[in-house]
């Protein structure tokens, strides 16, 4: 197996190798590298890459106006849930102070069951 | 115009342009960097709102004895007021006509009137209203028509203990009795929302502004009135006021051993959800402790208690009783005359002036001096507490007024009355400690109402000891024989009265009033009052009630002949109600 040493670029620059041409040819070619060059076919200019970066700042704004908007969206519904809470609160409310009234003696008093009472003629106790 | 130098328009222009870009981005720099913290502040007070959460207004409880556990005395229900935005009522006479069909008893003046005022942005339309009137309302729709929640006080037993309570004002602050008296621990502290608002005024939930202090609710407090207790004796004071044709009366049942009140009541009273139709503002106030007057006859029982104490008589001492005594130029005289040789008790039994002024005299050593008044004084006010408030959680409180010794109106004459009860003026609640102590062997207790706390779990915490005042008010040799002799006075002047088989004891005392036309004591207007306690045996008495009564309607001494008969109805039931055996 051949070795080829790894060369720095100025050492490249001054080894001679194999040439297609009579013009003296300064790169250095190894055996696995690509020699053909590419070019993209868009170039992009001041104006382009000025709409993208204002498109992604766009894109960007969005996005926290989204997150905060979210975020205000609890605001509502917490806000919703303590009014339901609230309600629930009052009506609960209500129901102690209407349990109340059932069990306060005035009204026990007027009941046929206590009306049907009597009181005791004498009272023993079991020594 | 030519200038000094030659400059084109079109670069002049820029120029131009470029100072006031200067300019702005200085005056930019100057408003968002420089002054960023001042707007910043002012932006955020601009969408910061602050909301007042309201703190819950404790719950009052008394004790069931039956059960053994608490009923509500007073509780909190929603409340709306309703008030309207006229500019966007749509229809002033159909919202009218809604609202009378609704809430007609809770309106406020002329609705038609208060609605179509465009000049105002907010007016009242009633107060007041119940969650189901709110309901109804709201579910009409009406424009320009809002709710605002509060809450007001509800009283499931009606009127019970409605002096001790007291009330609480439009502007949720206690007035009279308990609300009042313990408004701070009932109150609790409001808390406070700050937050970053929307257009609607809701708080939006994250925000780095927001800030919420919780409120803390009001204690629920359970008192030592027994319900039942009180119904009874409510019941009974009304009973015996109507048989003595009387409108004025009061009514204490206390546990001597312990201070503690277990039922008060006065008539007239109110109804305290109703407490802004009251014309009478007497009524307010609890009586029993805060309408101070001259006992009378009860006071007897102190002075002997105190004779007693100093050894100076025993209930088997007999005195002549020639029916009068004098003091210093001045005849005092016996209601009942029973002239001979009495013992100690039989002062009790014909509630003998003379009797008590011969105990005052042997308090200073058989005659009317400057001893026997320090004496007394010094029983009455350091071991009685008489003139000073005992400090019950009621609001007003009397402390009442004893003249001292030193007084140029405390002379012999004064306190020869003091000590049947005239010549001092006392609450009932001042009598009734003394008396307990006196009763119970010698130790007075600070009379309370307040039991406890109830906690979020329905637990009884922080229950009220006991507070000793004075630990030796007399001997529990003195307090005995007193018991005794009190037993045997009333066995023998009401007999039958009580179910047999217990101890029961007591003192009548029928005290005359100042005329005010004449300045002088009359017999027109006595007040009727009775003092004693019950039991089972000469031991410490489970009980111990009294009872007052204004302007009984009755020939005979108000004191027997209208309020013993309520003691009797009371004591008897609270025999029954507290279980003791005979």
């Amino acid at each position: 197996m051949a070795y080829y040493p790894a060369l720095s670029l100025q050492q490249s620059f001054s080894s001679s190798g194999s040439r297609t041409s009579g013009a003296p040819d300064t790169r250095a070619w190894r055996r696995n590298q690509n020699t053909i060059r590419h070019r993209f076919g868009v170039n992009l200019g001041p104006v382009s890459n000025a709409v993208i970066i204002a498109i992604m700042l766009c894109l960007l704004g969005l996005i926290y106006l989204t997150q905060v908007t979210r975020s205000s969206t609890f605001g509502y519904q917490i806000n919703d849930l303590q009014q339901k809470q609230q309600a629930l609160l009052s009506k609960q409310a209500d129901l102690e102070v209407e349990n109340a009234r059932l069990q306060s003696l005035e009204h026990v008093q007027q009941t046929d069951v206590a009306k049907a009472m009597t009181s005791p003629s004498e009272v023993n106790y079991i020594q | 115009m030519k200038l000094p130098f030659h400059i084109s328009r079109p670069r002049l222009l820029i120029l131009l342009v470029v100072a006031a870009g200067i300019v702005f981005i200085g005056r930019l720099f100057d408003l968002q960097i420089i002054q960023h913290g001042y707007y910043d502040a002012k932006a955020t007070e601009e969408h910061l709102a602050k909301f007042i959460i309201p703190a819950s207004r404790g719950l009052i409880y008394a004790k069931d004895g039956t059960s053994n556990g608490v009923v509500p005395l007073v509780l909190n229900e929603p409340a709306y007021t309703v008030y309207a935005d006229p500019r966007y009522v749509q229809d002033v006479g159909k919202t009218a006509d809604m609202l009378r069909q609704i809430a007609g008893g809770e309106l406020v003046g002329n609705i038609e009137t208060s609605l179509g005022d465009k000049q105002h942005e907010y007016v009242v339309l009633a107060r007041q209203i119940s969650s189901d009137q709110q309901k109804l309302l709201k579910n009409a729709h009406l424009p320009g028509v809002g709710f605002q929640e509060l809450q007001r006080r509800v009283y499931p037993e009606g009127n019970l203990g409605a002096q001790l309570l007291g009330y609480v004002d439009a502007d949720g602050d206690g007035q009279y009795g308990i609300e009042q008296t313990l408004n701070d621990q009932l109150a609790g502290k409001p808390g406070m929302l700050k937050a970053i608002t929307d257009v609607n005024g809701i708080p939006l939930s994250i925000d780095q502004h927001n800030v919420e202090t919780p409120a803390q609710n009001g204690k629920n407090l359970v008192l030592t009135i027994d319900r039942n207790i009180q119904t009874y004796a409510e019941t009974a004071l009304k009973n015996g006021l109507d048989k003595v044709q009387a409108k004025h009366g009061s009514i204490l049942v206390m546990d001597p051993n312990t201070g503690a009140v277990l039922a008060m009541a006065n008539l007239p009273t109110y109804d305290p959800s109703q407490y802004f139709n009251v014309t009478d503002y007497s009524v307010f106030s609890n009586a029993v402790v805060s309408d101070p007057y001259e006992a009378g006859s009860v006071i007897k029982s102190l002075t002997m208690a105190a004779g007693l104490n100093e050894g100076v008589v025993k209930p088997s001492t007999t005195y002549n009783n020639t029916g009068s005594v004098t003091v210093d130029g001045v005849a005092i005289h016996n209601a009942v005359s029973a002239l001979g040789t009495r013992t100690m008790t039989e002062v009790f039994k014909y509630s003998l002036n003379t009797g008590a002024v011969y105990v005052l005299q042997q308090l200073g050593g058989g005659s009317m001096n400057r001893q026997a008044r320090d004496k007394l004084f010094s029983y009455f006010s350091g071991r009685y507490m008489f003139g000073k408030p005992t400090g019950i959680e009621q609001t007003p409180e009397s402390p009442g007024v004893i003249i001292g010794p030193e007084d140029a109106q405390g002379n012999n004459v004064r306190y020869a009355n003091m000590s049947f009860g005239q010549g001092l003026d006392t609450t009932m609640i001042q009598v009734a400690s003394a008396f307990s102590a006196a009763v119970n062997g010698g130790i007075y207790y600070q009379p309370h109402l307040v039991d406890g706390v109830l906690d979020a779990n329905n637990t009884l915490t922080g229950q009220t000891q006991p507070h000793i005042v004075e630990s030796e008010v007399i001997k529990p040799s003195a307090s005995s024989d007193l018991r005794a002799m009190l037993h045997d006075a009333r066995t023998e002047s009401f007999p039958g009265a009580d179910k047999p088989g217990y101890f029961i004891g007591g003192k009548t005392g029928t005290s005359q009033t100042i005329d005010p036309k004449t300045g002088q004591y009359s017999d027109t207007n006595a007040i009727g009052t009775y003092l004693g306690f019950g039991g089972n045996g000469n031991a410490a008495p489970r009980y111990v009630i009294m009872v007052r009564i204004m302007d009984a309607k009755v020939t005979g001494y108000a004191g027997s002949v209208a309020v013993e008969p309520v003691f009797a109805d009371m004591s008897n039931w609270m025999l029954d109600y507290l279980k003791i055996q005979p």
